[in-house]
């Protein structure tokens, strides 16, 4: 990209690279290999415990499952009408998590927002273990687990298709297609870096990375062409984030119950999905940075960007959502308001009022710039968001069938059972564990494209000079 | 060595490849298809069998005293479900909830099937040779036993098993045949008696065009509910009855009433001496009734009425004035009137509107005088049980024998009746199930269950003609060790007075030459067997009789009011004892369809609950789920509270039938047993147990539990027109097509 | 279906149903009508399910975590708005309610692998081996009429010998499949397969659901309403309900007839008719 040194390239440099000083740029090429490839071998004491916290957390997931599977969901403590229950709100809420790996990686890349590259990576990483989760949770709720290829278009002796009209089949697509793509993804920008690694490594690691990194040897015209591919996964991506979680929208608004029946519902979703992604990134920033000692590449001024945009997105998310209770209340459909008005004021309203307060009221707390750049406060916020994105997902699932259309099957304080707690807490572990193994496997900050800040940088300044 | 052994099977082996080849080689000449051979199946089907093939038998439904006709659906042998048979004017083809639980009756995973003798404390599995021998031992010829000693108690029964049952106590030289139901309708009928002359009077509700009923739940639990729905049915057709209902506590029937009123329970009587106040102000009625009674009536003017059944003084001469309208009216009054102090006299006054309006031939009719009157049913009675109660207390009772009734369940507590069981020497139960009062017997014999046992019915209440019920077994007996209750009194019978019985073989033999006996009555040409092939068929033998006619005796009016007792201060409820349609007093809470079947009131099932109206309950901050003591002066039981509008302020209610304690595993555990909180009032007339007059105290414990319940947090309809309601004048029910015609 | 059915059919199978006479030319299109003023609420229709159709008795604990099988169920209001009025002087209002086969089913539309759809004769069908257990069709349903198998119930619900009274023309459904209400589709198969032996159509009356079998009060008329000359066809066309239709336009507005939920065009197979109380009283 960056060739040559003439006045045009300098001007552009000029207009695009910040003027705040995201990364030091004085670190050498060098020291960037050695700091990135020693997350790989020995982190803090704390990798440990979160690992082996999330190793239990999933057992005892594994546990409960294998408990509902050989009982029937009946141990769900799920009734009619509650049939979903957490299964479909976490569900909801990991593929939203998804979303924002590729709107660091893949939208931000496109727009040359180059403060993301340090910490793309991991987000990327995030969008695949998150969908991966997303997915056992459609395997959990399933009542036939072991029938689920059924929904698959695959070929058959008896001609049986999927019913192509139903959401849940858009889902199953748009999650597979989505899920492929994001590990092609996630890939195709390691392959510099993991024959970085290749390099680095010795032994059966070394074969290892040497499979992976597909001959990488870093001539211009890989170089080329790596960017041509990288670029055209990026836009292809982007659509189909958008169209995931559009579609998990879908699944509620295509049907006619109230609460769900809501034409802003997709755009909404995005947001939601959006929002939730960012928190989850503020999240394991921090905890990467203090547990693989990532301070010289996921520094304040990033955190603080990320900060920003989820700010800004959680602005876009409060807005759509007063959108969908404007359009409830002077809607047409009095169901639809019973439904609202239950939600603030029934069973369920106390946990209605969190998720608003921690939705549109809590995220003030990033536009001040000392909390923003308070590491503390930075953690707790940014889980609190999350909690509040969960509890709007399970606000969307468990009102609507608590007091839908059929004031017979109306259910009063109905609660998941432990089955149900500990199979959400079990894919919290499953998650944070299959992210830490990565972290150890693979290297968590771009090498490279960190080096191209630094080098950016440098030529920055020389043109400044 | 081994290789040159050839076993068995190795040699079927080589004879099956021989044979095979053989086949091969004979393709298209075989000895099968020459017919020189048969293929046969190694399943073998019963005769009459055709696999896949639903087959259906009649028989009678024995799940109540109502006689219902009714369907097997036979298939492979099994019995698998029970529909009505429409042969019989009392189904017409219908069947209720109860009858077809009649299945799970017989199926029953807690079945006795094997005779079970008092070993010490337990009950041990014996042979049916040793159980006959201690029941010959001490009942067949060598009996030292005379007289009163033995005593055979049961709850409703008729036919030629109530026959049998009374020529084997007579052989004692006893007359004790002690009939029992808690939920007895005796001062029902002891109050038609006294005004109609007959016990039980036809009621002719499709003929009504205003049904006046004081608790009277007909579509529940009366005498009759299937054919009485189908009346009803009938009744709402153009064109349309109307249906007042007035009761403490919404029943089935309240909750299709037109007007629904909630009175102060054992005021009923008051309530319908005020309508009859009213009634003649008209000039039409003044003189229907004798002076000295109209001036009897003159106290009971509507505000004084109001004041003591706590029923609007407008509504008095309203429905006055509609009685006067709607003619032929029908008043019926129901247990919930009867079942007091005063229960009698509140019935007699129901009754008295009937007369006044001369309802008489037209809505109420009586039963046809029929050639059978032993069969008739033997109705139970509190009395009777109490009368036993004294014998055995005074230990005078030497054997007692126990079948379809459960006291030690049903009896209230001032009726020691499981207790004294301990001072008879020789207790003897015939039951299908272990339950409370069999559990306490020495000799427990296992009988076979209404659908594989042969017998016959005469309903108490036939609403035409004469119905003679024929029951048959739609199925080989479940368990080979179980034996029905004909054959076995067939066999003691045959001890006790063999002359007489020798000729019978068996307790089918029995039967058969009874009912055939009867051919004469039915004027049939046919042949003794074609007679009785033709009964089995059809489930029933039909005599067309006219209603016989009805007295009108104004004499035997009561006029009294209750009487204010101190109990009021104390026990500030009354409590009323709710009956539901499928339990009834408790011995079908071992059928788990009957369990999982929401009461149709409150959508309550596998539980018992405290009924209790919103406003008291706001009052006392009694929330649904909140247990609830409910205390009287005899005891006390814990339940649920339910917030019921469809209730008396001052009442709160209970159904019976749950809270069993060795009934099985689907009654054990369940609930609570009102039963045992009832004071001992009794009906002056008649000297029953008067089961509505109980006063309680309600206590809270403290405690909650979810409500097990079909409904959600709402009972009303939140705008959704789910059940839209028109009003009468509206429909047009003469232009509608429908399948129910008059 | 095959890929040439779908082919071949592929205009009909495009069209938006139901569509003015759509059963005309057809031989069956099964459907009800509930008169609600015949109705007693005295559940010997619920009974008569569980025995004809092998329904699961879940017992206490499962009954009051509302995971009832009851295919029809009985619903008791107390009024019609939001209050509760102090005593339910004109009685209580009973409610029969089932699948109302829907002839544009919201349950059909969402399920993934097409385990619930529309038969020939107008029934909304429960394919149980095809179903994998997702509930969306449960969650889409505005009568919430689908039981879902929260357990395996033929482990637990019939103990020896109760497995005997079984129906052997319906199957017993495993955990994790969903099921509802069938208008007796074992009992339509059968009459139908008998008619065709001989060469005819299923005549009316000839074949009835188990509800409409038992019903003491006669209140459930089941039949076949693509035949004109049917007593439930008749009933439809005399309570001026137009199947195909999501607002009726009655010229007498005296008729009691009406669909639930109507304005959601589902396009229900049963008529309520609507219960009558005599004000005057």
């Amino acid at each position: 990209m960056i060739q040559s040194t003439d006045e045009k390239d300098i001007e552009i440099e000029r207009r695009f690279v910040p003027k705040a000083k995201d990364i030091n740029d004085e670190i050498a090429w060098a020291q960037i290999n050695k700091d990135v490839l020693r997350s790989m071998e020995r982190p803090r004491l704390m990798y440990w415990v979160i690992f082996l916290a999330s190793l239990a957390l999933f057992g005892f997931g594994v546990y409960c499952e294998i408990y509902q599977y050989q009982n029937g969901l009946g141990v769900a403590d799920l009734e009619n009408p509650q049939v979903w229950g957490l299964y479909i709100a976490t569900f909801i809420f990991w593929i939203g998590m998804s979303h924002s790996g590729t709107l660091l990686s893949a939208i931000l890349h496109i727009m040359h927002a180059d403060w993301r590259k340090p910490i793309y990576r991991f987000a990327e990483a995030m969008t695949t273990f998150s969908l991966m989760t997303a997915g056992l949770f459609v395997l959990v709720h399933l009542g036939r687990v072991w029938e689920f290829y059924y929904v698959v278009a695959y070929p058959n002796e008896r001609w049986a298709w999927p019913n192509f009209n139903s959401p849940l089949v858009w889902d199953a697509t748009a999650i597979g297609t989505y899920l492929t793509s994001s590990i092609v993804f996630l890939y195709f920008g390691m392959i510099p870096d993991l024959a970085i690694c290749r390099d680095n490594a010795k032994g059966v690691r070394k074969k290892f990375y040497w499979l992976l990194s597909l001959g990488w040897q870093g001539t211009d015209r890989q170089w080329a062409n790596f960017r041509v591919a990288y670029l055209t996964v990026a836009c292809f991506l982007i659509p189909l984030a958008v169209s995931v979680h559009s579609i998990v929208a879908t699944d509620f608004a295509v049907s006619q119950q109230p609460g769900w029946h809501i034409t802003s519902f997709p755009p909404y979703f995005v947001a939601g999905a959006l929002y939730s992604g960012c928190a989850a990134i503020i999240t394991l920033f921090i905890v990467l940075r203090y547990v693989f000692r990532f301070e010289e590449y996921m520094t304040m001024p990033i955190l603080d960007k990320t900060c920003r945009l989820t700010f800004a997105i959680a602005m876009v998310w409060t807005y759509l959502n007063l959108v969908e209770y404007a359009s409830v209340w002077y809607g047409d459909d009095p169901v639809a308001k019973q439904t609202l008005l239950f939600r603030a004021t029934g069973d369920y309203a106390a946990y209605w009022w969190a998720m608003n307060f921690l939705g549109s009221v809590v995220p003030f707390a990033l536009a001040f710039k000392s909390l923003r750049n308070n590491i503390p406060v930075m953690l707790v916020v940014s889980l609190l968001l999350n909690l509040g994105m969960w509890l709007e997902r399970f606000m969307i699932v468990t009102p609507t069938f608590a007091h839908g259309f059929y004031p017979w099957t109306w259910t009063d304080h109905w609660m998941p059972s432990w089955v149900q707690w500990g199979i959400v807490a079990g894919s919290f572990g499953w998650f944070s564990m299959l992210f830490m193994l990565f972290c150890k496997i693979f290297p968590t900050v771009s090498m490279y494209e960190v080096k191209e800040m630094v080098y950016h940088r440098f030529v920055a300044r020389k043109a400044r000079a | 060595m081994s290789s040159n052994k050839i076993d068995r099977r190795d040699f079927l082996r080589v004879l099956g490849i021989s044979g095979a080849a053989a086949t091969l080689a004979g393709c298209g000449n075989t000895s099968i298809e020459s017919g020189a051979e048969l293929v046969e199946s190694y399943v073998q089907p019963e005769d009459f069998v055709v696999p896949g093939v639903g087959v259906y038998y009649a028989s009678t439904c024995t799940q109540c005293g109502s006689g219902c006709g009714i369907m097997g659906r036979v298939r492979e042998g099994r019995i698998l479900k029970l529909e009505g048979n429409p042969k019989s004017a009392i189904s017409g083809g219908k069947i209720c909830g109860l009858g077809q639980a009649g299945v799970q009756m017989h199926y029953n995973p807690d079945r006795l099937t094997k005779p079970m003798l008092r070993e010490g404390d337990g009950l041990k599995v014996v042979s049916w040779d040793k159980a006959m021998g201690v029941l010959n031992a001490r009942l067949g010829s060598k009996s030292t036993l005379s007289g009163q000693q033995i005593a055979f108690l049961t709850g409703e029964i008729s036919g030629h098993q109530k026959v049998l049952l009374a020529n084997f106590l007579e052989s004692f030289g006893s007359t004790n045949h002690v009939v029992y139901d808690a939920l007895s309708p005796v001062v029902g009928h002891g109050a038609n008696k006294a005004v109609y002359g007959v016990e039980q009077p036809v009621l002719q509700i499709d003929k009504a065009r205003l049904i006046l009923s004081f608790g009277n739940d007909f579509l529940g639990t009366g005498p009759s509910p299937v054919r009485m729905a189908a009346q009803y049915a009938r009744f709402r057709k153009a064109p349309r009855g109307t249906l007042i209902q007035i009761e403490p506590r919404m029943t089935l029937t309240g909750a299709n009433a037109d007007r629904w009123y909630a009175i102060r329970p054992g005021t009923e009587g008051v309530l319908a001496l005020g309508l009859a106040h009213s009634l003649l102000q008209h000039p039409e009625f003044a003189h229907s009734i004798p002076q000295e009674l109209a001036a009897a009536l003159k106290p009971y003017d509507k505000e004084t009425v109001a004041e003591i059944t706590g029923i609007n003084a407008d509504a008095i001469p309203h429905m006055a004035s509609l009685l006067w309208e709607k003619s032929p009216s029908l008043v019926i009054s129901g247990p919930s009137a009867e079942g007091h102090v005063h229960g009698f006299s509140n019935a007699t006054a129901i009754h008295l509107l009937n007369l006044i309006l001369d309802n008489r031939g037209k809505t109420l009719q009586g039963q046809a005088n029929h050639p059978f009157p032993q069969l008739s049913p033997a109705f139970g009675s509190y009395t009777a049980l109490a009368q036993l109660n004294q014998a055995m207390s005074a230990g005078k009772c030497e054997a007692l024998l126990i079948m379809g009734c459960n006291p030690a369940f049903t009896a209230p507590t001032f009726v020691p009746f499981a207790n004294n069981m301990g001072k008879v020497p020789f207790k003897v139960a015939f039951t299908t199930q272990l339950d409370e009062t069999s559990r306490q017997c020495d000799l427990v014999l296992p009988i076979l269950s209404p659908l594989e046992d042969f017998g016959t019915h005469v309903a108490g209440y036939q609403p035409a003609g004469v119905e003679l019920m024929i029951q048959q077994p739609l199925m080989e007996k479940l368990y080979p060790e179980t034996r029905g209750i004909g054959d076995i009194l067939i066999d003691l019978l045959k001890q006790r007075k063999p002359d007489a019985y020798k000729a019978f073989p068996d307790y089918y033999a029995y039967l058969k030459t009874a009912v055939v006996k009867a051919k004469p009555v039915f004027k049939v040409k046919e042949s003794d067997d074609d007679f009785w092939e033709d009964a089995l068929r059809n489930g029933v033998l039909r005599l067309d009789l006219p209603p016989a006619p009805i007295d009108a005796r104004v004499a035997a009016i009561k006029v009294s009011a209750p009487q204010a007792t101190e109990m009021g201060m104390q026990y500030p409820f009354y409590f009323v004892p709710s009956v539901k349609a499928d339990l009834r007093d408790g011995r079908h809470a071992n059928l788990p369809w009957l369990q999982e079947s929401p009461d149709p009131m409150t959508s309550v099932a596998w539980d018992s609950w405290v009924e209790i109206h919103p406003t008291t309950a706001t009052q006392m901050q009694i929330r649904e789920g909140d247990i609830l003591e409910v205390q009287s002066a005899t005891g006390s039981v814990r339940a649920k509270a339910y917030l019921f509008p469809g209730i008396q302020p001052d009442t709160v209610s209970m159904p019976v039938g749950q809270g069993h304690t060795g009934y099985g595993r689907y009654a054990d555990g369940i609930g609570a047993n009102p039963f045992k909180i009832l004071d001992p009032n009794f009906d002056e007339q008649t000297g029953e147990l008067a089961m509505y007059s109980t006063r309680v105290i309600i206590k809270k414990t403290g405690e909650n539990a979810k409500m097990i319940k079909d409904e959600g947090p709402t009972t009303l309809q939140q705008g959704r027109k789910l059940v839209v309601t028109m009003a009468a004048d509206q429909a047009e029910l003469a232009k509608e097509i429908t399948r129910v015609t008059q | 279906m095959s890929l040439s059915n779908l082919i071949k059919n592929w205009s009909s199978l495009r069209v938006k149903r139901p569509y003015e006479g759509q059963y005309k030319d057809k031989d069956y299109k099964w459907a009800m009508v509930i008169d609600l003023d015949a109705c007693t609420g005295c559940n010997a229709c619920t009974t008569a399910c569980y025995a004809e159709n092998n329904l699961p008795v879940v017992g206490k604990e499962a009954f009051s975590k509302g995971q009832a099988m009851h295919w029809i169920r009985i619903e008791r209001y107390w009024g019609e708005g939001d209050a509760l009025p102090k005593f339910p002087e004109r009685g209580a209002q009973f409610l029969p309610m089932l699948c109302q086969q829907c002839e544009s089913a919201p349950c059909e539309v969402v399920c993934p692998v097409g385990a619930t759809h529309h038969t020939p004769d107008g029934l909304n069908s429960q394919v149980y081996n095809r179903c994998i257990g997702s509930r969306y069709c449960s969650a889409n349903c505005p009568y919430k009429v689908r039981y879902f198998n929260w357990w395996q119930y033929p482990e637990r619900a019939w103990p020896n010998p109760l497995e005997q009274q079984l129906n052997p023309d319906v199957t017993v459904r495993s955990k994790g499949v969903m099921e509802k209400c069938t208008f007796c589709v074992q009992r339509l198969v059968e009459a139908k397969n008998r008619a065709r032996t001989e060469g005819r159509k299923v005549e009316d009356g000839e074949v009835t659901t188990a509800c409409a079998q038992a019903c003491p009060t006669s209140a459930i008329t089941f039949g076949n309403l693509a035949d004109s000359k049917s007593q439930v066809a008749k009933m439809w066309e005399r309570q001026q309900i137009d199947l195909a239709k999501d607002k009726q336009e009655k010229s007498d507005e005296n008729m009691r007839g009406y669909r639930i939920f109507e304005d959601l065009r589902t396009y229900p197979s049963i008529v309520y008719m609507e219960r009558i109380r005599d004000l005057q009283a």
